[in-house]
């Protein structure tokens, strides 16, 4: 049972991640329609950008992703105007193409400056708390602590700001929200801006909980993309209730089957939730 | 020479017989093999193309396939003694059956949808591949896959042993042409139209009643079987087998060649087969920004060239005539 509900612990950490990053792919999906795929790979160079701020410039773990925050941002809003703002008009397929081909020049980018092994960020939390027979990582509690924060810094800004509701209009209706006043490339870009700054928060939280490596970035575009299947297109508590149940059951099967085949058996859950319900556990009919 | 380059038969009798006398003409035994792998390709690009280009559904499986076929060929050659020449036509109807499991839940979700959850296929077929050791060997992977055996035609015996063959790039040869064909068949077909329909506008499309899903799953499971005989083919020529050619990059390189020839055509994956197969040639010199020049290459051609290199290349044919005849047109006038 303690073994149990450890993995369910461990499982709830990474899902807050999931969650982040299937945050970023909902705000971008919802409002602009674009699959954003490359979103993963751009996570993965703002924990690079984390690691090389800790490391070199001796900054704490959270004043480093303080500072690979607004780059990040910067870097999504120039994604945005150069490569997607072009096909606006065009089919969607071509903006996934696009989005295919910034993830090849995203991982190529990562492997150049970064190179091919693997990092690891090292922070200072490292203390072991016992509950009663179950063990919590103080970093793991961190990581929760953190996406938790973020995500409600997020939303309330969505909610809460005139900028927000204007995104929200957008997503609602794009042409009336033209026909309001409201100009539709500021919030683009916006969008964009506050999707790639939690990717790369996210980012930096996947390296210091597991490690920075070529091909981790894909591999976490997907499963937000999971997410987002899971909870239902659209849905934001959907994408948060998914991210925590991709999170928990990979955490499972990784204690109790195979750890080699824990993602395949996410995929498999993905799966699952397609045939049986094809509009997510929280999207509407 | 105009007439003979519009008619398609003619154009495309014209194409065949040039590739036949391409290794005649370059003896270079190193362009034969990377014409033979180019061949391999536009299998690939073509089947590829079934779905990307004429149902407008990009799947991102398409190395994951190949990796199927090839594995499924090798596997029973090896361990089960049968013939290269029988398991070139088992082993990509076993994928098209794979692909029949794996295209009913994922084509449920339209659009981008679709492409994530093939994508997560490519890397469940990865991961499987790499992992199941005691099967496939690993990234270790399995040495001395066999060649065709041989095979006598006429009185002649042809063999298909040795690095860049002559009779193996005619096999290679001849798996293009007729995948080629294939498509053209289904293009022209009334599976075709309601593919291309299904591209245009799929809500429309199940508004006249037709079932897009029977036609959708139909392009991807013969795309996988396209795949799949790449696939085999592949294997049995580099003689070599492990997981590697078979990840997702390999599979945003076939979206690459689909979409830099001209998606939707039946020449553009063609055209572009070719031209991934040679662009790591030509940017050898920059080998460490490879990933990022085709990446970038993908971005610059999907928003300046939407229709691919061969409308491109068709207007320069055209300009080029345009200029030769202009002159003489021109002569006498300037003359007076």
């Amino acid at each position: 049972m303690n073994e149990f509900l450890q993995q369910i612990l461990n499982g709830l950490a990474i899902g807050s991640v999931y969650t982040l990053v299937a945050l970023g792919l909902t705000v971008v999906f919802g409002i602009l329609g674009i699959a954003h795929f490359a979103h993963g790979s751009l996570a993965m160079f703002g924990g690079y950008l984390t690691f090389v701020f800790s490391t070199s410039m001796g900054l704490s773990f959270f004043a480093s992703i303080a500072m690979a925050m607004p780059v990040g941002a910067v870097m999504g809003m120039l994604i945005e105007r150069l490569a997607y703002r072009p096909v606006r008009d065009a089919p969607h397929i071509n903006a996934f193409i696009i989005a295919l081909g910034l993830t090849m020049m995203l991982e190529g980018g990562n492997l150049l400056l970064f190179g091919a092994d693997q990092v690891i960020i090292q922070t200072p939390y490292q203390q072991v708390f016992d509950f009663g027979g179950i063990f919590v990582a103080q970093l793991r509690m961190v990581v929760i602590v953190t996406a938790v924060t973020l995500v409600a810094v997020v939303t309330l800004l969505l909610l809460k700001t005139k900028t927000g509701k204007s995104v929200r209009a957008v997503a609602q209706n794009r042409h009336a929200a033209v026909l309001m006043g409201v100009n539709v490339n500021f919030v683009s870009s916006v969008v964009f801006a506050i999707s790639s700054a939690l990717g790369v928060a996210a980012g930096a939280l996947i390296g210091a909980l597991l490690a920075l490596a070529p091909g981790v970035g894909e591999s976490f575009a997907v499963k937000g993309f999971a997410v987002l299947i899971l909870g239902g297109l659209g849905s934001l508590p959907g994408a948060i209730l998914g991210g925590l149940v991709l999170g928990v059951s990979e955490s499972l099967a990784a204690g109790f089957l195979s750890s080699a085949y824990k993602d395949v058996i996410s995929f498999l859950i993905m799966i699952l939730v397609l045939l049986v319900m094809p509009q997510g556990l929280m999207g509407k009919k | 020479m105009r007439r003979l380059i519009s008619n398609p038969l003619m154009l495309s009798i014209l194409v065949v017989a040039f590739a036949l006398a391409m290794p005649h003409a370059f003896k270079s035994p190193y362009y034969i093999h990377l014409m033979t792998l180019a061949l391999i390709w536009i299998v690939l690009a073509q089947g590829q193309n079934l779905t990307q280009g004429f149902v407008g559904y990009v799947s991102i499986a398409q190395a994951g396939f190949m990796g199927i076929g090839a594995y499924i060929s090798t596997l029973l050659t090896i361990n089960y003694g049968v013939s290269v020449w029988a398991t070139l036509v088992i082993a990509p109807l076993l994928t098209g059956l794979m692909a029949i499991l794996a295209g009913y839940p994922s084509l449920r979700v339209k659009g981008h949808y679709f492409s994530i959850v093939t994508l997560a296929y490519n890397m469940v077929i990865f991961i499987v591949l790499m992992t199941f050791r005691a099967l496939t060997g690993g990234e270790a992977g399995i040495p001395d896959v066999p060649r065709p055996s041989e095979l006598t035609l006429f009185g002649h015996v042809l063999s298909f042993e040795g690095r860049s063959n002559l009779n193996y790039y005619a096999l290679a040869l001849s798996a293009a042409v007729l995948a080629t064909i294939v498509c053209a068949l289904i293009l022209h077909s009334r599976a075709g139209r309601v593919m291309l329909a299904i591209r245009q506008n799929e809500d429309l499309a199940e508004a006249m009643g037709v079932i897009t899903s029977r036609y959708k799953l139909f392009a991807f499971v013969m795309s996988s079987i396209l795949a799949g005989l790449a696939g085999t083919l592949y294997a049995h020529y580099i003689g070599f087998l492990n997981p590697e050619p078979f990840g997702v990059d390999q599979s945003l390189n076939i979206i690459l060649a689909v979409i830099l020839g001209g998606s939707g055509t039946l020449t553009g994956p063609i055209v572009g087969a070719v031209s991934v197969t040679f662009l790591p040639e030509i940017l050898r010199f920059a080998d460490s920004f490879r990933l990022i020049t085709y990446g970038l290459i993908l971005v610059v051609a999907t928003i300046f060239l939407p229709k691919g290199l061969v409308p491109l290349i068709a207007s320069l044919w055209r300009w080029l005539r345009a200029r030769q005849s202009i002159p003489s047109d021109n002569k006498p006038t300037s003359k007076a």
